[in-house]
């Protein structure tokens, strides 16, 4: 294995960790904002089950990341670098301004910008892209319906109940497993797109065959980032998605929890690549709108569409100028 | 018409284009979306209506 393969799966795995504080953050937001856990931990809680979902799901969105996105043969250690640099300039801009925009789609425009830099627009998948990017805006949209109808659910079983004191304490302990659930999800789905882009580098340098699945070192290793990523925490969005969004109870923490695992349980066997961000803020919103629209503080809600909606373009320039940058040393 | 029912039946047309893009093995998921958007369009006009009557 040469230095500079090393080094991009340093960059990789920097990638990762970055997704960490910046994603993970999204899987404590509730339990956080609800006075569950404290918010060390709730980090802890967090890291522990990002890093044990390899036990639990398969390596399919890493296929979908190694091999849907631009052709294989186009990809090289440049190509996957400058994409990286894209992808991690982006995530750290919009974590300056405290949007919980997509690493997971900053991932996507970075490789993608890379590669076109490198050999034109034919390189795309267009049926990868196209499969990722209706996923872009259903992933929102799941975990919404859902975080209401969850909630509706709550309301409609426990209404009777006259102890409202007791009944939260419940919910505060049922807080605890969807919050497990949904960090369980986003390690799956978050980490293995880092192992994606290792497996793509690995394919495109013949350390391992095009054939070959995730080696379990690249596995051991994406999920061990994510986790450390997780402790070092991300606590501007974590107040922008707990609080802002909308006032969240612990019932309401639970709806959007469980309403975003679901989500990023099917996604993940399915092997889509979605963002944990977008789906936990959709099933927010969809616990806020049970309520009434006026809930949801709109205004908020919309800079992060719009932070979504420049990710793709933006990491995507940043990592084809990277790559310009990369070419002239190669 | 209630506002909340007409921001669900937006949602359940975005879903409801997206299922001609969508490949044919995912495709169920748009329309499932789309059809459940509807069902929570007409829940919310129920609700709203309900909320009219008793105040």
């Amino acid at each position: 294995m040469s230095l500079a393969l090393i080094a991009v799966i340093g960059v990789a795995l920097a990638f990762d960790f970055v997704n960490g504080f910046h994603d993970a953050a999204n899987s404590i937001a509730t339990v956080v904002s609800t006075r569950v856990l404290s918010p060390r931990m709730a980090v802890a809680w967090a890291a522990f089950f990002n890093f044990v979902a390899f036990l639990v799901f398969g390596t399919t969105v890493a296929t979908t990341i190694a091999k849907g996105i631009v052709i294989p043969d186009s990809i090289s250690l440049g190509v996957v670098f400058a994409g990286l640099l894209g992808a991690i300039g982006w995530s750290l801009i919009t974590f300056y301004l405290g949007l919980p925009t997509s690493s997971s789609h900053a991932l996507v425009g970075g490789m993608a910008g890379a590669a076109v830099a490198k050999a034109g627009w034919h390189v795309l998948e267009s049926d990868g892209l196209r499969k990722i990017g209706v996923f872009i805006i259903l992933s929102p949209l799941i975990g919404l319906a859902l975080g209401m109808i969850f909630t509706v659910l709550i309301m409609w079983l426990f209404h009777r109940v006259r102890n409202v004191e007791r009944l939260n304490r419940g919910f505060r302990t049922g807080q605890l497993v969807s919050a497990a659930a949904f960090s369980l999800g986003h390690g799956a789905n978050d980490a293995q797109k880092t192992m994606g882009v290792i497996l793509a580098v690995l394919i495109a340098e013949h350390e391992v065959p095009k054939t070959s699945g995730v080696p379990l070192w690249v596995v051991l290793s994406a999920h061990a980032a994510i986790g450390l990523g997780t402790l070092t925490g991300g606590w501007r969005i974590v107040k922008t998605m707990g609080t802002k969004i909308t006032k969240l109870q612990p019932a309401g923490g639970v709806a959007a929890e469980s309403a975003a695992a679901v989500t990023l349980f099917f996604t993940s066997a399915q092997g889509i690549p979605v963002s944990t961000t977008h789906t936990i803020t959709g099933a927010i919103v969809g616990v806020g709108a049970s309520r009434r629209l006026s809930a949801v503080r709109w205004g908020v809600a919309g800079r992060v569409v719009w932070a979504w909606v420049l990710t793709i373009p933006g990491a995507f320039v940043i990592a084809a100028a990277t790559y310009g940058v990369v070419a002239v040393f190669n | 018409m209630d506002r909340r029912a007409a921001v669900f039946l937006i949602f359940a047309v975005m879903c409801a284009l997206l299922v001609p893009v969508t490949d044919n093995e995912f495709r169920w998921v748009p329309i499932v979306t789309a059809v459940t958007y509807v069902l929570l369009a007409l829940a919310s006009v129920l609700d709203a209506r309900s909320r009219n009557r008793s105040s």
